[in-house]
């Protein structure tokens, strides 16, 4: 089973893999990918989902077990991403990720940040002659690092995600999503799922396409489209795609 | 082997099976008195298994309905089925529908299903 | 009319599994339910089987050609087009009825093995086969319960609807076995008076055994003991056919492919 490693040394699912690369939706993705890769889910042409034995065995996370119990009627394929990204067991994935600080709560960059800096800077340089205008300096400087933002990932998050690669089919839909491609076929089909089932998942619009890829890919999965969660600017492999990797996420938001 | 069957001689065939068969499934069904001649525990296992694939279908065509009814959904639909047997010609999706009037009929469902079946019933 | 072609190792397709008996290596063949199917509007799976030359044959299950009343045309119509819309050689029902005095009993019930019965049922298939442009097969079904007064087996029954309609056989060796269990047919005895030449192919189902009675469900693994029915009839016959039918609680691609690999050996077995 694919893993990675964290800068601390331990073994990264696919999940929470899918979770720090594009948020809650595209870890429900992975949990969906992973049931379809041990055999224990199968989609129809029309895009319905059924589980292949009417227990949660064989799961191997909360949120697989949550969607394998929600497969005793059948459900399409899109609403079994989006009720699984919803769900409570992705808030407990989300606080555990947050607990072992390889994510954190996003800020947006303030356009105009650089003001603070530069007022806090010639502040902290009149500090030489007249030491009171430091709280000022400290005041801006403090402004400064507060609107310049915070991407979602951690440092140990961005570290987490740096080696790993689409070495199997369920990493695959981790990094790129159902929709994403791999090579020149989508990262669904490697699990012969039809384009027509494939693109129920909503595409997330490529904001700020233009932009530089950490900028694109902070805006794509902005608090809102992904419940608050991430896309890692340190991870090339999954950004550089132009924000490609970041949508896709399917279901996050409706 | 004759070949040629005799029109009218078919036609009392066709009247005598159909009486049985009709005895048959009235006992099947609808609750109808044994039929003689045949085994009343096999009558039993018949009707068991009639009943079981019917309710199937209904809960698969209505898990909407069979979910909310939880362990009721049985019971309330083996009283129904009884009450209604299939009429020949009709259709399961129907009898899904006509067993979710009748639980409503009953104040078994909440109202604000109503509106979601509707809305899958037009599909 | 000649032979059936050899049709291979087949299964039944549903809605459910379609593209699971897309990617599932072997399948020679599949079946459709006719009345799932309709004109003008086949499903893609279907089409893309067609369109890789795999056969697809019509399946009934609710001609109702055992019913006292004479057969529904509409019905066989349907039936008709679709064989013609999927270009199948033959299409099949069932020898029971499943409607009678107004109430549908929504399964394949057994007639009356009865001289009565089988006049009907001979005018009922020939009818059907007046208004069919593909020849029709025969299904011998599975019985909870026996009908009295009985006066043929049911390979004679089934000896003589042939022998009169020139119609084709569809066994099923699960409900052959099913009626071994539940009401002591002898399914040696069965092969023996049934026409084997007549056989167009060959049923495979799984089922379950509930205290004393079996159940032919279609949602449980293929029991060994009908393979060994399978092994029987391939003693006595090289069937131009075998399709395993699963109808719900489908299990894994690998579970799937597992049972037609060994339906496979039954037959190649007695083909060396």
């Amino acid at each position: 089973m694919a893993t990675s490693t964290t800068a601390r040394g331990t073994r990264l699912p696919p999940e929470q893999i899918g979770y720090l690369v594009a948020g809650p939706g595209r870890a429900a993705e992975t949990a969906l990918a992973r049931l379809l890769d041990a055999d224990l889910v199968r989609v129809s042409r029309d895009g319905l989902v059924s589980a292949v034995h009417q227990t949660e065995l064989g799961a191997s996370t909360a949120v697989e077990t949550v969607i394998l119990v929600n497969l005793r009627n059948t459900i399409r394929f899109d609403a079994v991403v989006r009720n699984a990204a919803k769900s409570a067991e992705m808030r407990t994935l989300h606080q555990q990720l947050r607990a072992r600080r390889l994510t954190r709560n996003p800020r947006p960059r303030l356009a105009a940040w650089w003001v603070f800096l530069a007022i806090g800077g010639v502040l902290s340089l009149a500090a030489f002659l007249e030491p009171w205008t430091l709280f000022g300096a400290v005041g801006f400087l403090g402004v400064a690092y507060w609107t310049y933002g915070a991407k979602p990932l951690t440092r140990a998050g961005r570290a987490a995600l740096k080696d790993v690669t689409a070495s199997d089919r369920v990493l695959a839909v981790a990094l790129e999503g159902f929709r994403g491609r791999i090579g020149n076929q989508s990262a669904g089909e490697l699990f012969g799922l039809p384009q027509s089932v494939v693109k129920m998942l909503p595409r997330k619009k490529k904001r700020k396409a233009r932009a530089t890829s950490a900028a694109g890919c902070g805006s794509g999965c902005g608090s809102s489209s992904c419940g608050g969660s991430s896309c890692s600017s340190g991870s090339s492999s999954s950004c550089s795609g132009g924000g490609s990797s970041c949508g896709g996420g399917g279901g996050g938001g409706d | 082997m004759t070949e040629i069957v005799n029109e009218s001689s078919l036609s009392s065939a066709r009247e005598r099976l159909a009486a049985r068969q009709a005895e048959l499934l009235n006992a099947l069904l609808a609750n109808g008195p044994a039929p003689t001649g045949f085994d009343e525990q096999r009558l039993g296992v018949e009707r068991r298994a009639l009943l079981s694939k019917r309710r199937g279908i209904v809960r698969m065509l209505g898990p909407e309905v069979a979910d909310e009814l939880g362990d009721r959904f049985r019971l309330l639909f083996d009283a129904y089925a009884a009450e209604y047997p299939r009429r020949a010609g009709s259709r399961a999706r129907e009898d899904a529908a006509a067993f979710e009037e009748w639980c409503r009929a009953c104040g078994e469902l909440s109202e604000k299903r109503k509106a979601r079946w509707k809305f899958w019933q037009s599909n | 009319m000649a032979g059936i072609r050899d049709l291979g190792v087949g299964i039944g397709w549903r809605s459910e599994i379609d593209l699971t008996v897309e990617r599932l290596p072997g399948v020679d063949f599949v079946e459709v339910v006719a009345e799932n199917l309709h004109i003008g509007h086949l499903p893609e799976s279907v089409t893309l089987l067609l369109e890789r030359g795999v056969p697809v044959l019509p399946h009934a299950v609710s001609l109702s050609l055992g019913s006292a009343d004479q057969v529904d045309l509409r019905r066989v119509e349907h039936l008709g087009a679709v064989a013609e819309a999927v270009g199948a050689p033959m299409v099949s029902d069932h020898v029971c009825f499943v409607r009678a005095g107004g109430l549908d009993s929504g399964h394949l019930m057994p007639v009356p093995r009865t001289r009565d019965a089988l006049d009907v049922l001979v005018a009922n298939v020939r009818l059907a086969q007046r208004n069919l442009p593909v020849p029709l097969a025969l299904e011998n079904v599975a019985a909870l319960l026996e009908w009295p007064d009985g006066e043929l087996s049911e390979g004679q029954f089934l000896a003589e609807l042939v022998e009169r309609t020139d119609c084709w056989l569809l066994v099923d060796v699960a409900n052959l076995y099913a009626n071994a269990r539940n009401i002591g047919t002898d399914p040696q005895r069965f092969l023996d008076e049934i026409p084997l030449e007549r056989l167009a192919y060959v049923h495979v189902a799984g089922g379950e055994q509930h205290g004393d009675i079996y159940h032919d469900t279609h949602a449980h693994a293929v029991l060994p003991e009908v393979l060994e029915v399978l092994d029987e009839l391939c003693s006595r016959v090289a069937p131009p056919g075998v399709l395993l039918e699963r109808d719900d609680n489908y299990p894994s691609d690998t579970e799937i492919a597992g049972e037609l690999a060994a339906i496979r050996a039954v037959v190649d077995k007695h083909r060396d």
